[in-house]
Order: structure tokens, then C-alpha cells, then sequence
């Protein structure tokens, strides 16, 4: 029994921390712009692939792999920003969010098709990977997975840093708390979607690599994490970052648990009954506050 | 008005301005001299905080021009606070889920030093001890007094050479408004410029030094707060008696 649980428990957290991971992503960006990246799955394939082609194909060391993922997503979110966002922010801002949702869908589909294009739709392995286990007794823990908690924790510790401690995260939260007043405290909004957009998509970079390492490269590779990632923002409240870590671990284990219990199937109808239960019960998520917008 | 060589701190002349098809203000224009306590009065929904929008950037001027320290003002708000040009709006907007100190901190953005930092926040917890003893409380957690009080201190801590002050008595008990005129009263006398818009012209009697009486987006009356007091047809013509 305890080998059991501790699997479902190696399991549940491995899952937990790249559902919180592709959801930081994503709630980082709702919460302090409104805006719904639907193009944030195909920016962690993007991640993914950029560490194959640096690592597999041009021969270069992992280290330098995984640096280039981050730097690439970095790149991507900054041109999304630069090309897209920053034009539909200067149209009309009550249009901004279903605008920008649209508009990312479809630079998301065109993504994956170049990738598709680009390297075929056959599945790939990802050379960032650690194989092996530690062993303590009955329970076996996979490096790999072990990898993938401690990359996520420290990732979470640099992001809630930076959010709390420096200037350019009073910037992001005080435009993401009240937008006009950060305004009128100097603070360059567009500058902040900016940076918000590059971190995200550095975040989404490092998801991708971490994804990929456990399952395989596919040019869908985002489209599984981003929907379960939905699913956290929705059940812990849109642009609540702790929230949705807290929802990300949580429905994870609950997911490795029922898919224990009741066959792998059942796992993702389960988290679909807990959203469909938690906006019934409270419309806001979990952790989120009820918000009136005048129309 | 003090006579000066200087050009005036803030300058508005002939300024149009409004919402999407909605034309507020229809032609504004006054000067404001370094120290000076200038006052905007006037009904409701006449155009006192777009007035008060417009000069900080929120509301895009639609003709017209301002002036900062005989400056063209930029157009984006940001660009205005590095001016100088501290804005305390209406309804507080403070960030609900800053702690007090934060909302402090967010003030001096773009102070120039750490040092510059804590010897505005020193004036500010000197100003208003209360916010020193609140200084980890959540800004949402605050009352409507509180609240007021962490504007005042984040305007203060822009370091700005103008406060902008947009109707600080609105929905507080009389105790507290007459706390939070009492500080504005402290920082008037400091030689600190404020351009301030209240609906009651009797609160700011004793500290305006001039006063300008908006109607439907137009300047209908300037001069001093005793002469408007003194004037029982310009009080029930626009305020209502």
C-alpha cells in the first residue's frame, strides 16, 4: 500500500508541477493584462523544439539547450507583444480581450503548423532528460521527475521574488491591481505588458523542455498542458498566481488518484466535474474575488 | 495669485477634452504659481476629475494645450508623474492587494535613490502617523478614511511638485474629513502647489488661495473663496444654495 500511495504521490506532484508551471504562465498574463494567451501552447512546443534543435541537431551541450528554450520563448512572447498586442491595445480596449483572444488562437494554429512543417509530425525524443532512479528502500524515485519538481520549485521561488521584492514586480502587480492608478505613478504600462509577455513566454520555454522530457516532442505537445493549465486558472481564479499553484498541485494529485482508482480514463472527466462544481459554486474560483465590470 | 518671473508651475489654456463623443470640458484656462492652493468647484458630473484627468494624462486632450514649468505636458500619464505632477484621484485607487507600504513604495516609481525613497517616507509617516502603524495592513483591508490617507501619502511620495487632489471629503464622515483638510492644510502651508476640486466651496474657505467655479465644462466665476461665499446667487445658480 504505501509503495502505491507513494507513487500516485511521485506522480501527482511531477504532474502537479508542470500543470503550475504552464499555468503560471498563462495566469501571470490574464492577471495583469486580461488577456487570454490561447497561443501559450504553442509557445512551450516552441520551447521544446528549440532545445531538440539546439541539443540534437546542432550537437550543442544540454545546458545551452535549455538556456536557448528560455531565451527563444522569451523572444516569442516579446514578438507577440511587439507585433500583435501592442496594436490591439491601441484599437479599442473594451474589444481588447476577445480581440487578442481570437488573434492568438490563430498565431497559436499557425505556430504549430510551422512547427509541424518544420520537423514533421512525427513524435521526437528530447535530449534534456535525466534517466535513472533513487532508490530508498521500496520507493523508487525517478531523477527525471525529481528534476522536474526542483526546476519548478525554484522557478516558483524566483517568480514570487521577483513579483514581491523588485520593482519591476510592484510594477507588474500594480498594473495588474489597478492599471490607471499605476499611470499615474510613473509606471510605463506598455513596457510592463512587455515584460510580462517575455517572462511569460520564458516561463512557457522551460515548460515545454520539462514536457517534453517526460512524454515526447509533437507539434500538439502544448495543447494537453494548456487545457489542464485552463482548468487551474478557472478552479483557482483567472490571475491568481498562488492560487493556481495551489489548484495546479491539488487537482494533479487528485487526477493521478482517481486515474489510481478508477482507470487512467476517468482522470480528466474528473477535473472537468471539479471545474463545471466549482463555477456553480463559486463563479469567481476558489481563490479568485468576484469582480463587477461596468458594460 | 504670487506675482513672478517664473512661469506659472501649470498652465492650461483654452483645453477641450472629453469621452468618446462626449465633450466635458469646453475651454479651461488658468495659471498656477509654485505654492499656490487653487481650488475647482462645482456640481457634480461638470467636469471637476476630468479636469483633474486631462492635466495628468488619463483623459486625452482634445484641443488646447497645457503647460508644466512652461513646458509643453507630454501626453502619456507616466511621462506626466516624471514631471512632477502627482495626482491623488478620486475613489483612492489605491492597489487593493498591496499592503500599505507597498502602496507607498509604488508611489516613489521613479524616485531617484533608496535614500530619496525613505526620506519621503519619513515625511509621509511624520504627515500621517496612523499609515506607520498600518504599514502591513492590505490597502482592500482599510476604511474609507484609511484609504484616503494612503492616497494622500502615495501623491506624496511622488515627490511631486504638484498635488492633484480630487475630491478627498467624497463619502467620509465629517470627523475624518475634517482630519484629512487638516493635513491638506499642513501641506499647504509646507509651499506645496495643489490644484484641488471639491463640491463644497465652504470647506476650502480658509486654505484656497483662489478659487474657479466650474459649470458644464466651463470656468463661470474665479476670484477668492470669501468673495464666492459672500456671492448667494452664484451659490444657489450652481451649488444649490
Amino acid at each position: 500500500m504505501f509503495d502505491i500511495l507513494t507513487a500516485i504521490l511521485i506522480a501527482g506532484l511531477t504532474t502537479g508541477a508542470l500543470y503550475a508551471l504552464a499555468t503560471v504562465g498563462l495566469s501571470l498574463v490574464w492577471g495583469s493584462m486580461g488577456m487570454l494567451n490561447m497561443a501559450h501552447a504553442a509557445m512551450l512546443t516552441l520551447g521544446g523544439y528549440s532545445a531538440f534543435t539546439l541539443c540534437t541537431v546542432l550537437g550543442l551541450p544540454v545546458i545551452v539547450g535549455f538556456a536557448g528554450a528560455i531565451v527563444i520563448g522569451a523572444v516569442a512572447g516579446g514578438l507577440l507583444y511587439v507585433l500583435i498586442v501592442r496594436n490591439l491595445l491601441k484599437t479599442d480596449k473594451a474589444t481588447f480581450e476577445a480581440n487578442v483572444m481570437i488573434a492568438t488562437v490563430g498565431i497559436g494554429i499557425a505556430l504549430e503548423n510551422a512547427i509541424l512543417l518544420t520537423y514533421g509530425g512525427q513524435p521526437l525524443k528530447q535530449p534534456i532528460s535525466a534517466t535513472g532512479s533513487f532508490v530508498l528502500g521500496p520507493v523508487s524515485l525517478p531523477f527525471q521527475n525529481m528534476l522536474i519538481v526542483l526546476v519548478v520549485i525554484a522557478l516558483m521561488a524566483v517568480i514570487a521574488l521577483l513579483l514581491g521584492k523588485t520593482r519591476m514586480g510592484r510594477a507588474i502587480r500594480a498594473t495588474a491591481q489597478n492599471r490607471e492608478a499605476a499611470q499615474l505613478m510613473g509606471v510605463a504600462v506598455n513596457s510592463v505588458y512587455f515584460q510580462v509577455l517575455v517572462l511569460s513566454g520564458a516561463i512557457a520555454g522551460i515548460c515545454g523542455v520539462m514536457v517534453s522530457s517526460m512524454t515526447q516532442l509533437s507539434p500538439p505537445l502544448g495543447n494537453d498542458p494548456m487545457l489542464k493549465a485552463f482548468i487551474m486558472c478557472v478552479v483557482a481564479g483567472l490571475g491568481n498566481l498562488p492560487g493556481a499553484v495551489a489548484a495546479a498541485f491539488g487537482l494533479a494529485l487528485l487526477e493521478a488518484f482517481v486515474q489510481y482508482v478508477a482507470g487512467a480514463r476517468w482522470g480528466f472527466p474528473t477535473l472537468l466535474f471539479v471545474v463545471i462544481a466549482v463555477l456553480i459554486w463559486r463563479p469567481a474560483g476558489l481563490f479568485g474575488r468576484v469582480q463587477i465590470r461596468r458594460m | 495669485m504670487s506675482a513672478s518671473a517664473e512661469p506659472p508651475v501649470l498652465s492650461l489654456s483654452n483645453v477641450v477634452s472629453g469621452y468618446k463623443g462626449l465633450q466635458v470640458l469646453k475651454g479651461i484656462s488658468f495659471d498656477i504659481a509654485a505654492g499656490d492652493f487653487v481650488t475647482v468647484v462645482g456640481p457634480n458630473g461638470h467636469g471637476k476629475s476630468t479636469l483633474l484627468k486631462t492635466i495628468s494624462g488619463l483623459v486625452a486632450l482634445t484641443s488646447g494645450a497645457i503647460r508644466i514649468n512652461g513646458e509643453p505636458a507630454p501626453a502619456k500619464p507616466h511621462t506626466i508623474a516624471g514631471l512632477g505632477v502627482a495626482h491623488v484621484p478620486q475613489g483612492d485607487m489605491l492597489f487593493p492587494e498591496m499592503s500599505v507600504l507597498e502602496n507607498l513604495l509604488m508611489g516613489a516609481y521613479l524616485a531617484p535613490s533608496k535614500a530619496e525613497v525613505e526620506r519621503r517616507l519619513d515625511e509621509v509617516y511624520t504627515l500621517l502617523p496612523k499609515l506607520s502603524d498600518r504599514r502591513d495592513q492590505l490597502a482592500s483591508s482599510l476604511s474609507g478614511g484609511e484609504r484616503r490617507m494612503v492616497g494622500i501619502g502615495r501623491g506624496l511620495m511622488m515627490g511631486g511638485q504638484i498635488l492633484l487632489i480630487d475630491e478627498p471629503s467624497l463619502g467620509l464622515a465629517p470627523l475624518i474629513i475634517e482630519q484629512i483638510y487638516g493635513v491638506i492644510a499642513e501641506l499647504s502651508r509646507s509651499g506645496r502647489t495643489i490644484l484641488l476640486v471639491e463640491e463644497n466651496p465652504a470647506r476650502v474657505a480658509d486654505l484656497a488661495d483662489h478659487l474657479h467655479l466650474l459649470d458644464d465644462g466651463v470656468i463661470v466665476w474665479s476670484g477668492p473663496p470669501a468673495e464666492l461665499l459672500a456671492r448667494d446667487e452664484l451659490l444657489a445658480t450652481y451649488l444649490g444654495g
